[in-house]
Order: structure tokens, then C-alpha cells, then sequence
């Protein structure tokens, strides 16, 4: 500035210190602003993009799967693709409005032709402009790779950007019904509701802590708060102590028993008495969860732990078994009974047999209430409560499943009157579970140890790892071991000639048991009613060496109801093939070629599962030998689809009135024949 | 001027517009340290920045962290060797380039705009020459100061006159503007005309010409805003900011929020987690990343460095030996301050989204060289300083402040 004049020079400094003096001004502004930003609205800023950062938790772990004892997937969580757009991305490098609703024209009309959606509405959502829009949820692996070619530069001369594919898990039960009210469901939100699903809720969920992280602008989970990375945030797999080739057998018997007797339900539980683990549990009628929305309340139960009932002569088992416990019975002498009539105060008590005196032995295989009631009275009734509550009745028996019933045995909440020891002693005015039963016979089984029953062997993390473990837990001893031997041997003479279980004898084995038909009382009058009843059988084998007990329990069948009869066959159906199925060789002297009984579908079923249970193929209904092809219904009158179904050798189960709508098993699927078929019938509009 | 042999002195009058001529004794002289430190500072601390706001993106994209770590790693090493480079170089040396840059510039623009440029983000920006990407419009602003100051200069005392002294530049100005606006970069373009009015008014253009200009170009302008549809819309989304968080005000909302979120101390270097959610994180909103991390504390901080390089740059300006130098130092420092404030304005969302680079700190080469040559010319001037005489006329109040520092 050497060159020039002074006044220029001085108005050149006060432009300069102007034009300074603005630029001044400006950053003051945008200091100040910035004050106004950060430090007094600070806190609110930071709050909302806290909630940014948490917002769309749609990203979960994967849940574990329930496997069986051998690791067959029973419930399994399957990845299904589903497809969103962040649509800012989309029309990056589109300027002016019209090239940008044209763009939005042409993908949408692109997207809805591969996802088959209406492309005006697939429009109406692009042109929201939302950085996340779930296209479609649930797409086939057609759809993903077509929407996947739609953003692939390389095939497409237009890409359409800003599509995202994400799996979402979907959960899928290969074996249908089977195990159905045990497992239980998930709701769409992934959430456990029923059964195992909801106990184990929060290990197949995966550690809900570890899911909080840190989301993207597209959702996704960009870093997790902790150490954990997204694989461990899978969730664990459980594994079942059931096996699943005698879970089969057990539901199709206890489904055939309901369709034959037409009970109104029925249970069973397979036990090993040695371990307390359960091989197979079923209640019927059943559900499919992969469509729990199509099934009814009711059937969602699962009968064998939340239904309670008046359980009737197996409660003589332990009546005995208490009473040589406490050495008020001599398991040689004899008991006076009354020749079938015996009056207790006012009461009078009958026997179905009309017998005079008889051993303990006999008075379990003829199965005599005044047998039972005499050894009651002896022992007393603190003596006989305590038995009772010494083999597991009046208490939970600890399975780790939602809704579980402990039963009751003082149902006045006081000691029972002479009468009601009497009645207690053949298992009357008390309730208890199918579970409890197969507790309490287990018992018998091994030795007098009262077994916790286990259904869950082992909860693994996904890298295998084994996070808990079950094993064998002795709560209590019910009776001394040589008690329990010697009711062993006794249980034995039921299932022989003379027995009231003859039905339940398993050629080649010794089998150890009780049958029960116990009268159901009548809510609505409060007395027992004449035609209501709960037919059981409970027993074990080989009695030497027990390998496994069954309870078997029919609710109210219509067709015939003394327990020998009807649940003994079941017994023994379930038992043969389960014995056969883990390898145990008869030791009783019979042939096993004339054990096997030609067509008898639960042999069929698990000569055609075994194969298929040591490959890893999902296990489906099997073919079976002697099967029936079931006839089309649909469009018939009731009459005459029953007649249809009858003539083909299946069970019909009816359901509303009108014309054949729907029916289960689908026409032309292959079926055990005796099998039930499900119609529904609406009225014709 | 004095000690040159008059033959001499007539020659260099005639071709160049430079009372003071090289002077070897002179150039070799101190440069500025403070000035010089500021730049290295706001490089290094560039560098820094630029990783902890592109890790996120470089991972997401290029599966490297370090991705942009390294390139403006390499692109700082460059701009220090060009800094130091040109602050050795007498400036007035550089007038003899004046023409050439500027007709380079211009051509570049053109070819940006003719169909070879690359594009990103929705502009034509880039030319690619082989591996590398430049960017046009950040060399043609250094190239007008260049030309402006040597116009001016030459023209002295002419300046006042409209057909002479304004309307040359204002074509010239205008030109490169429109070539800008083409890409479109709308940011460019208003930082060139602020350049162009600074310079002008600085070297005493009547400011009835310069008013009676900028009435109509603010009233083209708010015409270009309101007619053109996408930029009305984002006119619209910046006004109405919540409404439109989710589309058009996404960004400058995120950014606003990363500033938010830091409060006075902000979160820590390397903390910040608004770079997830942010766009352009690491480059034009690298400010708001600053804002997150490190506080309302470090952004004071960060604006009271440009405002010291401005400072500096005036003080340069106001001691250079010659018209040339005062005007090619104000016109740095100009732009070096409208760069900072524009980008902490779109930030801070004053002002509508531009495409503006925070000068040293943004990821850029182009952005990064081109403002360290900048600086090295700065430094070269600051060489030639006199200290101003203590009895000269009073002056306003921030160039005051200069000139105190100035004094011993």
C-alpha cells in the first residue's frame, strides 16, 4: 500500500476493517448460535438422538431351537426374507420433482410386479419418502433373488437403489402336531406363549440386554453395547429328554383310543423310572402350532399336567405301598372283604368282585375298595396322607411347563373323616395329574426313590456349548427299596390271568401295573355320575428291571370304560413298541415273533420311522403298513361321509352340522386304519 | 520502487501492476508464525476429524476404517509440501501465471459442465484425470482472487470507473459463476461473488455500482430459489426443519442434532455416533461431527482459529509492500472466512444446504491443496511485510487489533 496516497490508503483500511468487521459479526452469530444449540438445548438434542439410536428393535436373535433327545428339530426358527426401502436413498442423484415422481413411477411399478403388490399403493409408499418402508414381509427366495437383481448394477440398466433385504425369523414346527400342546407357540411378535416356548422364553430369546445396540440409519444393528457380538445374541437351543420315535407311537395310540372309545381327551407319559426323563408325553386332542390360530383353546392344553381328576383304584398302589412302609400290613395275611359289601358310618362301599379274603396282592389284582379301605383305616389317616404325599401327590411335580396343576388331597383343607380315608384309599375325593401317576409309579419302579421327572435334558448356546444340563434328582424316598420290590412283584399278578389288566400284558415281559376306572363327579349336580368315567392303567416293565413306565389316561370314554379294557391295550400298545424301538429283548420266554401282532399300527409306525430317525431328515407322517387311503368328504352330508370314512376303516369325528367343509386328514393322505378323520361341516347358504 | 534504475521501473509498470519488485532480501524474510501455525494446526486437526467422522462410512463401504484415513493422510503431506513450497515463492512471481490459471480454470469448469465431469451426489463436480479427482470450482476461487488482485491492481485508481473498473471483473466473475450454478453448485457460486464484492469494494469501486448490482442479483437469485422447483422444496424443508426431517431436511436435521447431542464438552474424539446417521459426515458436515465430539467448547475454539487466520491474513494485507499483494491477501483471507462461515452456517442449518467445505479440516484433496496453496501464498506475502508506521490514519477496531500485534 507503499504506492498510494494517503486518503486512498485510508479508505481502503476502513473498507477492509468494514468488510472485517462483517465477517466478525457473522462467526459472533454463529457462535452464538451454536451456544443456543449445544449448551442450553443440549440435553433435548441428545435425548432425541439417544432415541434415534434405539428406535426399530426389529432386528432380533435368532431363538434357539427344541430339539429331541436324539436332535431332531422339533421347533426350529427359519430365517424368511423380507424386503424394505429407504427412499431418500433411492432418489440420490435425482433432481426436480418431475424426474424424482417418475423415478418413484417406475420402481414402483418394477417392485410390485416382482413382489405382486398393487403398484399404485406400492407408489402411495415410495412417495412418503421415509428412510425405512417395509415392502414386503415374508418373501420366497424367488422374490428375494428377483428384488436382488432389481439393485444388481450389473443386470440392471437402471438399478433401483436403496432396497434392503433382511431376514426376520419365522417359526416352524416340522412334526406338526407332534408334541404340540408340549412345545406350545410363538406369537408374531416372538414372544413364547405356550408350553416350552413360553417357560424357556427368555433362553431361546437370547439375552434381551445384549440385543440394545446401536441402529443405523436403516435399522440395522451397527454395533452392540458389551462385548457381544450378533452371533451370540442367538438365543439357546433346548433339548428335550423326549424321543421322538415314542412320542410318535404315544399319540397316535392316544389318538386312536379317542377315536375308538370317543373319550372326550386322553394322556399319556412315557418315563424312564431310572432317570425321571420323560420319552414321550402327549395329550389329545392336539394342535398344529404352525397354525395356532386355527386351533381351539381347548385342545392347546396340555391335559397331561393341567388337567386334574379323581384317579380311582391306582391310588390302592400306594395305599399298599404306605401301609408296608409303615408296617401297619403284613404283605402275607389276609384281609377279611366283606364279600363285596362293607358299611362305613353311613356309607356303604361295594367291590366289583365279590370276594371274601384276600392277600395285598390279591386285593391289587382283583382291585378291591374294601381290600384297600381296610389297610387304610389300619395305617390311619395321618399314615395314609403322609404316604400319599410321600410319592408326589398334593404337589407340583416341578416340570418346567406353564400351568402345571399340583392336584388336591384334603379338598377341605382338613383331615379326611373315616369315610374319606376309606375314599382317598381307592383314590376318591382326591386329584391328582397324569404326571404325578407316572411319578408315583416310577417310585414303585426304581427302587421307592421319588424321582423329580425331567423333561428338558440340556439348554446348549449356538457354538454348542452346554449352559445347564439336567440330571437325575431324587426328592424324596416314598417307601423302603424292599417295599418297592415286593409291590413290584404284587403289581405283576394284575396284568396275569385273573387280573383286572390282562389287556395290558405285554407277551415276553413281565409288566407291573394298575388299571383304574374311576367315576367322574357331574358338575352340575355334585355327584359322582353314572356315566362318566376316567379309565386308566399305570405300569411299568420289564418288572424286574423296569426300563419304562406308562400312564395312560382316557377321559370319559363313551365306549365301554373299565380301565383294563380300555387303556390297558393302549398300555401295552405304546409299551411293545417303545421296548422294541430302544433295543430291550424280551426275557419272559416268549418268541418276539409272536409279540409282534400283524397290522398293528404303532409296530408299523416305528419299523418305518427308525430308519428315518437316524438320518437328519425331518421326520413326517410315516407310510404305514395296513393303511387306508382317506376318502374325499368334502361336499357330503354328515351321514354320509360317516358312512364313507366307516366303510374305509377310519373314525369320524364330527364337528357342526351341515355339509362336509373341511376335513383332517386331507382326502387321499394314507393313514393307519381305526385312524381318526376330523370333518367340519358348515350349513350350506 | 526508489532504488530501481528508471528504465528498469518503466518496464515493470508497464507489464505488471507491481510497485515493489522481486526482492530477493525481502522474500527470504520471516513469514507470519502465528498464521502458519493456525494452518499446520487445522490441518493436522483436519486429519483427525476426518477419521473419526468417515470410519463408520469407510467400513460401510469400503471395508477399511482407515479408507479416507489414509487418503487425506497423503492429501495433508501434500498440502504441507505445497504450503512451505509457496511460501518460499515471491509472489510476485505469480502474476506471470495469472492468465494461464485463469483460462485453466475456466477451461476445467467447462469441461465439468460439457459432459466429462464425473458425478457424485447428485452434481457434476469432479473431472477425473487419471486416478485423480478434482474439483474445478475450489481452483476457481483461488484463480479469481488471483486475477481480481491483479486486475484491480493494475487498474488502480481506473477502478472507479464502471466500463473499466467493474464491469470486466463482474463478466469474468459472472462467467465462472454460471459455470458453477451448471453442476449445479450453488455454494461455489456465492462464495465466488462474495469474493468478487469484497475485492471490489476493497479497492474502491463505487458502492453505488456494487448496490445497485446486488439488488438485482439477490432478487435473480431469490427468483432462481423460488422457480426452480427442488431447491424451492429444500428452501421450504429448511424453513419448516421438523416437518421434513425424515426426507428433505434429513440432513442439515442430523447435523443440528450432532451439534445438539455434544453439548458444552461434547462426547470425546472418537465417541461421536451421529456419523451413522449423518451424510457426508467426514466432508461438508465435518463441523457438525466437531460439534458432537468435542463440544460447544471446541467449536468456539474452532471459529476463534479461522477467526485469527482472517486476522492474520488482513494484517498481511495491510503491511504487503504493493497494491497486488494487499488485495491477493485480503481477498485469501475472505475467502478463507466466508468458506468457514458458510459451512458452520449450513450446518448450523442458518442457511440451506450448500456444498461447502470447511477449509484445512473437510476431506477433499481439492479442497485441501487448493486452500494450502492459498495459505502458502499468504505466508509469502506476510514475508514482505513493513511494520506499519505508528502515525498513520486511525483505523477500525479488528484491523486495530491487528496492527497492535503488529507493532513491537
Amino acid at each position: 500500500m507503499k504506492n498510494l496516497d494517503a486518503k486512498r490508503a485510508k479508505y481502503m483500511r476502513m473498507r477492509m476493517g468494514v468488510l472485517a468487521s462483517a465477517m466478525g459479526l457473522a462467526l459472533g452469530a454463529v457462535v452464538s448460535s451454536a451456544y443456543r444449540v449445544q449448551v442450553e438445548d443440549g440435553p433435548v438434542w441428545r435425548e432425541t438422538a439417544e432415541k434415534q439410536r434405539q428406535r426399530r428393535m426389529h432386528v432380533e436373535s435368532k431363538r434357539g431351537s427344541i430339539l429331541d433327545r436324539n436332535g431332531t428339530v422339533v421347533a426350529v426358527s427359519v430365517e424368511v426374507p423380507s424386503v424394505s426401502v429407504d427412499v431418500v436413498e433411492m432418489l440420490r442423484g435425482v433432481d426436480g420433482e418431475p424426474k424424482q415422481t417418475a423415478t418413484l413411477r417406475d420402481a414402483a411399478a418394477r417392485i410390485a410386479q416382482i413382489l405382486s403388490l398393487d403398484a399404485n399403493q406400492t407408489f402411495d409408499k415410495l412417495v412418503t419418502r421415509r428412510r425405512f418402508i417395509w415392502l414386503k414381509r415374508r418373501i420366497t427366495g424367488d422374490e428375494a433373488a428377483a428384488v436382488r437383481d432389481l439393485h444388481d448394477q450389473k443386470k440392471q440398466v437402471q438399478p433401483i437403489r436403496g432396497l434392503k433385504i433382511e431376514g426376520e425369523g419365522h417359526r416352524y414346527y416340522p412334526g406338526r402336531e407332534l408334541l404340540g400342546p408340549v412345545v406350545g407357540f410363538v406369537a408374531p411378535d416372538g414372544a413364547g406363549k405356550d408350553g416350552l416356548e413360553l417357560s424357556f422364553d427368555e433362553e431361546l430369546r437370547g439375552r434381551t440386554e445384549d440385543v440394545k445396540g446401536i441402529r443405523d440409519s436403516a435399522g440395522k444393528l451397527v454395533l452392540s453395547e458389551g462385548s457381544a457380538t450378533a452371533p451370540s445374541l442367538a438365543g439357546h437351543d433346548v433339548t428335550l429328554t423326549v424321543d421322538e420315535g415314542i412320542q410318535h407311537v404315544a399319540e397316535r395310540e392316544i389318538s386312536a383310543a379317542m377315536g375308538t372309545y370317543e373319550t372326550r381327551g386322553a394322556s399319556i407319559v412315557v418315563m424312564d423310572p431310572t432317570t425321571g426323563e420323560i420319552l414321550a408325553l402327549a395329550s389329545s386332542p392336539g394342535y398344529n402350532p404352525n397354525d395356532y390360530g386355527e386351533s381351539d383353546v381347548e385342545a392347546r392344553r396340555d391335559r397331561v399336567i393341567t388337567d386334574r381328576f379323581e384317579p380311582g383304584s391306582v391310588m390302592k398302589v400306594f395305599t399298599v405301598a404306605s401301609a408296608l412302609a409303615a408296617g401297619t400290613l403284613n404283605p402275607t395275611e389276609s384281609i377279611y372283604c366283606e364279600h363285596g359289601n362293607f358299611r362305613l358310618d353311613n356309607v356303604t362301599i361295594h367291590d366289583t368282585h365279590l370276594n371274601d379274603w384276600l392277600t395285598p396282592t390279591q386285593i391289587l389284582a382283583k382291585s378291591s375298595n374294601i381290600g384297600a379301605l381296610k389297610i387304610a383305616l389300619k395305617m390311619g389317616e395321618p399314615g395314609l396322607y403322609a404316604g400319599f404325599r410321600r410319592f408326589g401327590f398334593g404337589e407340583p411335580s416341578g416340570l418346567p411347563l406353564p400351568g402345571e396343576a399340583s392336584g388336591v388331597l384334603r379338598p377341605r383343607g382338613r383331615p379326611w373323616f373315616d369315610v374319606e380315608t376309606a375314599n382317598a384309599s381307592f383314590g376318591q375325593g382326591i386329584s391328582v395329574t397324569t404326571m404325578q401317576l407316572a411319578t408315583a409309579m416310577s417310585a414303585i419302579a426304581n427302587g421307592g426313590k421319588l424321582l423329580e421327572p425331567q423333561l428338558v435334558k440340556r439348554v446348549t448356546d449356538e457354538h454348542g456349548a452346554v449352559v445347564r444340563e439336567g440330571a437325575a434328582h431324587v426328592r424324596r424316598e416314598a417307601v423302603p427299596q424292599h417295599v418297592a420290590k415286593l409291590l413290584s412283584e404284587m403289581l405283576t399278578a394284575v396284568t396275569e390271568d385273573g387280573g383286572t389288566g390282562v389287556e395290558a400284558a405285554v407277551p415276553g415281559f413281565h409288566v407291573a401295573g394298575k388299571t383304574a376306572t374311576a367315576q367322574k363327579v357331574d358338575p352340575a349336580t355334585g355327584r359322582y355320575a353314572a356315566d362318566k368315567y376316567t379309565a386308566s392303567f399305570v405300569g411299568f416293565l420289564p418288572a424286574e428291571r423296569p426300563r419304562l413306565v406308562v400312564a395312560v389316561v382316557l377321559d370319559e370314554p363313551m365306549i365301554g370304560h373299565y380301565g383294563g379294557d380300555l387303556a390297558g391295550p393302549v398300555f401295552r400298545r405304546v409299551a411293545e413298541a417303545s421296548l422294541r424301538y430302544l433295543g430291550v429283548v424280551p426275557q419272559g420266554g416268549a418268541k418276539l415273533s409272536d409279540v409282534t401282532r400283524a397290522g398293528d399300527p404303532a409296530d408299523a409306525t416305528l419299523a418305518a420311522m427308525k430308519p428315518q430317525l437316524q438320518g437328519p431328515a425331518p421326520v413326517m407322517l410315516a407310510p404305514v403298513a395296513d393303511g387306508v387311503a382317506v376318502p374325499d368328504a368334502a361336499g357330503l352330508a354328515a351321514r354320509d361321509a360317516v358312512r364313507s370314512l366307516v366303510s374305509a376303516g377310519l373314525v369320524p369325528e364330527i364337528e357342526g352340522t351341515g355339509k362336509v367343509v373341511r376335513q383332517v386328514p386331507m382326502p387321499q393322505s394314507v393313514v393307519a386304519k381305526g385312524s381318526t378323520v376330523r370333518i367340519v361341516l358348515e350349513p350350506s347358504s | 520502487m526508489q532504488l530501481l534504475p528508471p528504465n528498469v521501473r518503466k518496464h515493470i509498470e508497464f507489464v505488471a501492476p507491481l510497485d515493489a519488485a522481486p526482492d530477493a532480501k525481502r522474500a527470504a524474510a520471516a513469514m507470519d508464525p502465528v498464521m502458519w501455525a493456525v494452518v499446520v494446526g487445522l490441518i493436522g486437526f483436519g486429519v483427525v476429524m476426518v477419521f473419526s467422522a468417515s470410519t463408520v462410512e469407510a467400513t460401510m463401504q469400503h471395508h477399511d476404517p482407515q479408507f479416507y484415513l489414509k487418503r487425506q493422510v497423503a492429501y495433508a503431506i501434500t498440502a504441507l509440501v505445497v504450503l512451505f513450497g509457496l511460501s518460499r515463492v515471491d509472489y510476485h512471481r505469480l502474476y506471470k501465471f495469472t492468465y494461464p490459471v485463469l483460462f485453466g480454470t475456466g477451461v476445467l469448469l467447462l469441461a465439468c459442465v460439457a459432459g466429462f465431469g464425473h458425478s457424485g451426489g447428485g452434481a457434476t463436480r469432479w473431472l477425473a484425470v487419471g486416478p485423480v479427482h478434482i474439483q474445478p470450482a475450489e481452483i476457481a476461487k483461488l484463480a479469481l482472487v488471483l486475477w481480481l488482485a491483479y486486475s484491480l491492481a493494475k487498474k488502480a485508481d481506473r477502478v472507479r470507473t464502471f466500463a473499466v473498473g467493474f464491469l470486466p471483473h463482474l463478466l469474468v466473475a459472472g462467467l465462472f459463476m454460471l459455470l458453477c450454478m451448471k453442476q449445479p453448485d450453488f455454494g461455489s457460486a456465492i462464495v465466488l461473488l462474495l469474493l468478487t464484492f469484497t475485492l471490489l469494494f476493497v479497492a474502491g469501486a463505487r458502492v453505488g455500482y456494487i448496490l445497485g448490482f446486488l439488488i438485482p442479483a439477490a432478487a435473480f437469485a431469490a427468483a432462481a430459489i423460488r422457480f426452480k422447483q427442488y431447491r424451492y422444496e429444500r428452501y421450504l424443508a429448511w424453513l419448516d426443519m421438523e416437518a421434513h426431517k425424515q426426507d428433505l431436511a434429513y440432513q442439515p436435521f442430523q447435523s443440528v442434532m450432532s451439534f445438539g447431542s455434544g453439548g458444552t464438552w461434547g462426547v470425546g474424539l472418537g465417541r461421536g455416533l451421529q456419523t451413522l446417521y449423518l451424510p457426508e459426515a467426514h466432508t461438508d458436515f465435518v463441523s457438525a461431527i466437531v460439534g458432537e465430539e468435542l463440544g460447544f467448547v471446541g467449536i468456539a475454539l474452532l471459529a476463534c482459529a479461522y477467526l485469527l487466520l482472517v486476522l492474520r491474513g488482513i494484517r498481511a494485507a495491510l503491511r504487503a509492500p504493493d497494491d497486488y499483494g494487499t488485495y491477493i491477501a485480503f481477498g485469501i483471507a475472505t475467502l478463507f472466512g466466508v468458506q468457514a462461515l458458510v459451512n458452520f452456517c449450513v450446518a448450523l442449518s442458518l442457511l440451506p444446504t450448500k456444498g461447502l467445505t470447511l477449509p484445512f479440516v473437510s476431506f477433499g484433496g481439492s479442497s485441501l491443496l487448493v486452500n494450502a496453496a492459498a495459505a502458502g501464498i499468504l505466508l509469502s506475502i506476510s514475508r514482505q511485510g513493513d511494520p506499519v508506521k505508528a502515525d498513520e490514519t486511525p483505523e477500525p477496531a479488528p484491523v486495530a487489533s491487528a496492527r497492535a500485534e503488529a507493532a513491537p
